[in-house]
């Protein structure tokens, strides 16, 4: 095992923020006699991956793992790239400061699409081979995972293998049927054909791609599956939160302690993908939550631990947890935090809850859509006088500030949907003025934040087009238009950076030159607005003779096949359909876990079912 | 809350890789350092309660520090040596705290009371021996004060006010090694890498600092 400290350390004294790359923080594993070694590379920067908890939990996971050392790896920022290639300083992990290369197994995080141009400026600086094909026996094994993997064709070509699904019990299977075929001295391609009878990995290069009618099938004479199966864990409570994760020492987003006290969401967002892919709800009991917690709060010292999910407040015994933690923490400045709320006093009593040990943060609310046909429409189950009502109680008890997140360009929107945004924000402008006293109301902020809706692979509107920027544009216009001058602060997203998140999001495998000639044309860093180009995307569209239009914008038919119709989430595609059919009529969906089975497929696909820790909810 | 608090003042190191640390990535490293270590500190009063711990002179991104030092305010009196013992088991090793000692509240704030430092500086190269590094030291003293760039802008250093006194250049392998004080203050602080870089340039040495150490910090006047 090569030690490359000697050789990065003098290059740390002339780049940014070098904790980056100096690792020795409070709960780094090192476990320099494990002879199996895993590098967990995040495509982006160190201050961005160690925000991610999927990559805290897999670390822990495989370092508990007999003989496995699993260590981080991130992007070196661009001063740090361009002196390690000047240095000749290879691509290392933290921990041990190896070379990537010389580790056995290189999982890489797929966090979002502007991270793809990442993946090969990481592999190049390795000096892996970029493609599966070009890499031999000796290579390191690359494989993928995360939440962009239910269309991962634009980059299936770059991974050996891919993860579908959640990564707990996975990554052990994977580990051993590696070690296993390693030990029986199996050949690269041998090892990937018993990789693809673990469930949940799909190796890309076993299967013939989609084209227009025919899905991606396997390739004659392998025995890989004709649909890869995402894998789930039955029940969180097999796999406690770790109570140590690495404290970094720079300043990281979400530098905190966080326990994911349930997984999944059957609200039925038609929009969000999270929503479709992470199900069942699985939640985990009062008594696990508070353990977790206090475990990670004293072993790693912070001051905020966050209750995350995709909807928190619906735990159905959310209110026992915080009262139980927030009278734990009481007296020590520790903070409760709960991420974006059910919109209804439920929701602001529990973040009254979470904030009676002192600190009030902003709050936030996601009602999605300016007008009740359009959240008709999307399934967002919210009402304006649910969210009215709502505000008038956080102001009243002392709030001041509140985020609301919505999205423009959704399937059905016209001009008077994108102006119900601005009439919502000035109404809740007046409530939150009405339940605040006349001398606090310099206070009141209101954030509006919007989104161009991108679809996204298994989700209901995965067949839809996506809005022309131009028209983007002009909706943008209106929406400015409508809103209040002053008390409200408007963000929304940029239109080239959606245009193209939803250009990659639902591509084939041809994406992949597109993705290689824009790192060639020096693209990385996607996510970071001073580094991206849109020109330099669509320079590389054209030479690659593709249409990033049609790829983005144009609706897909739903008799045809789609990129990623071989990877299935357990959702069943009749229901997508039907939901589909449901938001064009204006029809609304109940969420399963309060009303019972809407037929999602997706527990008797996967022989799972929904966890809840109270028995039942509402 | 009890109203009798107990001033622990703690010297730790800063040394090894985690030199690289900012002083703000100290801090925090620190406070959490104490909340693991299971010390009953006391919190400020208002709307965003934190710990209650002020640190020395910060030490820039790259210096080590063989004796940095904060005060931190606990509701309950633990034996300094018990505290130390926690706070060691508790802080990661490039941190590790050295030595932790009740101070009385009518003490001045670290800040204030440590205005002097001390410092090892070590100068790397082909020809940055000790004589020839002195002889750009003497240059840049002959001047009485130094101008720097400080964010785009000039700064003139008073050189008699800034090295209270004469820095000594001693051997060192592969090059030399300078031993300063300075003295920090509301004007300012002279960095001792600018300082030395300044005078290797000087003399045209092909040399460079390879490092600085924080050795100590004293208040004025002792020695
Ligand atoms: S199969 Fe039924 S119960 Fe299970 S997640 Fe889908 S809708 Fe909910």
């Amino acid at each position: 095992m090569t030690d490359l400290w000697p050789v990065v350390e003098p290059l740390l004294a002339r780049v940014e923020r070098p904790a980056r790359y100096t690792d020795r923080e409070w709960g780094a594993l090192h476990r320099p006699e494990a002879p199996y070694r895993v590098a967990l590379l995040y495509p982006d920067t160190y201050e961005l991956g160690m925000a991610n908890s999927a990559l805290a939990i897999l670390y822990a996971r495989l370092n508990t793992l007999e003989g496995v050392a699993a260590e981080r790896v991130f992007v070196p920022w661009v001063d740090m790239g361009a002196a390690m290639r000047e240095a000749r300083v290879p691509l290392f992990t933290l921990e041990s400061c190896m070379p990537v290369a010389e580790c056995d197994l290189l999982g890489i995080t797929l966090p979002y699409e502007l991270t793809y141009t990442n993946i090969l400026e990481a592999l190049d600086l390795s000096g892996v081979p970029l493609r599966a094909a070009e890499r031999s026996d000796g290579d390191v094994l690359v494989i993928g995972g995360g939440p962009c993997v239910f269309n991962p064709e634009p980059v299936a070509e770059f991974f050996d293998a891919i993860l579908i699904g959640e990564g707990e019990d996975a990554v052990a299977d994977i580990v051993e049927a590696h070690r296993e075929a390693k030990a029986a001295g199996l050949s690269r391609a041998e090892v990937l054909e018993r990789l693809s009878s673990v469930q949940g990995v799909y190796v890309p290069s076993l299967y013939a791609p989609a084209t227009a009618d025919v899905p991606a099938r396997p390739l004659e004479g392998s025995r890989a599956p004709a649909r890869v199966v995402k894998r789930v864990v039955q029940t969180l409570s097999a796999h406690a939160t770790p109570p140590c994760p690495v404290v970094p020492f720079m300043d990281v987003i979400h530098d905190r302690a966080s326990v994911e006290i349930l997984r999944g969401c059957s609200r039925g967002c038609r929009f969000c993908q999270a929503g479709m892919v992470y199900r069942p709800v699985r939640e985990r009991t009062p008594d696990e939550i508070v353990r977790d917690a206090l475990a990670q709060l004293r072993c790693t010292g912070h001051e905020d631990v966050s209750l995350t999910s995709l909807s928190t407040t619906d735990h159905s015994r959310i209110e026992e947890v915080l009262r139980r933690l927030s009278a734990a923490v009481r007296g020590t400045g520790v903070a409760l935090s709960l991420p974006s709320l059910r919109v209804d006093a439920f929701g602001v009593e529990m973040a009254r809850l979470a904030s009676s040990g002192g600190k009030k943060s902003g709050l936030t609310f996601a009602p999605e859509a300016g007008t009740q046909r359009l959240r008709d429409v999307i399934n967002k189950n919210v009402s304006e006088e649910d969210l009215l009502a709502t505000v008038r109680v956080a102001f009243g008890a002392g709030w001041r500030r509140v985020k609301l997140y919505f999205m423009c360009g959704l399937p059905t929107e016209t001009d008077d949907d994108v102006r119900g945004i601005g009439a919502l924000a000035w109404k809740v402008l007046d409530a939150a003025r009405e339940a605040t006293p006349p001398a606090q109301r310099g206070g009141i902020r209101i954030g509006v934040s919007v989104s161009v809706f991108v679809p996204k692979a298994v989700t209901p509107f995965q067949w839809e087009g996506q809005l022309p920027m131009e028209e983007v544009r002009r909706r943008q216009a209106i929406l400015r238009d409508a809103m209040p001058r002053k008390g409200v602060d408007l963000h929304w997203h940029d239109a080239e950076v959606s245009f193209l998140e939803g250009a990659l999001a639902r591509g084939g495998r041809d994406l992949s030159r597109v993705i290689e000639r824009v790192w060639r044309e020096g693209g990385t860093f996607d996510a970071w607005t001073e580094r991206f180009s849109f020109a330099r995307w669509m320079d590389a569209f054209v030479a690659e003779g593709l249409d990033a239009s049609a790829l983005a914008t144009a609706p897909r038919d739903p008799d045809a096949a789609l990129p990623w119709d071989h990877i299935s989430a357990g959702v069943d595609r009749a229901y997508l359909l039907s939901e589909r059919e449901a938001a064009m009529g204006g029809r609304t969906t109940p969420d399963c876990t309060f009303d019972g089975c809407t037929g999602c497929g997706v527990c008797q696909d996967l022989g799972v079912d929904i966890v809840l820790a109270g028995g039942s909810r509402g | 809350m009890a109203d009798t608090t107990f001033r622990l003042r703690v010297t730790y190191g800063k040394t090894g890789r985690l030199r690289f640390l900012s002083h703000l990535e100290v801090t925090h490293a620190s406070e959490r350092s104490v909340r693991r270590a299971g010390l009953a500190y006391a919190v400020t009063q208002g709307f965003n309660p934190r710990m209650k711990v002020a640190f020395g002179p910060a030490l820039p991104v790259g210096t080590a520090g063989l004796a940095e030092s904060y005060d931190v305010w606990l509701t309950r009196y633990l034996p300094p040596a018990d505290a130390l013992g926690e706070l060691r088991r508790a802080t990661p090793d490039g941190l590790a705290p050295i030595e932790a000692r009740y101070v009385s509240e009518r003490e001045p704030s670290l800040t204030a009371a440590l205005t002097l430092a001390e410092y090892e500086v070590v100068v790397g190269g082909p020809d940055a021996g000790p004589d020839r590094v002195r002889t750009g030291l003497e240059a840049v003293l002959a001047d009485g004060k130094l101008t720097l760039q400080h964010k785009g802008t000039p700064k003139v250093f008073d050189l008699a006010v800034f090295l209270p006194k004469e820095p000594t250049v001693g051997e060192y392998p592969g090059g030399s090694m300078v031993r300063m004080t300075t003295r920090m203050g509301a004007s300012g602080t002279l960095r001792p890498e600018a300082f030395i870089s300044e005078a290797i340039r000087r003399t045209s040495a092909d040399g460079a600092v390879t490092s600085v150490t924080r050795t100590g910090l004293r208040p004025e006047g002792e020695s």
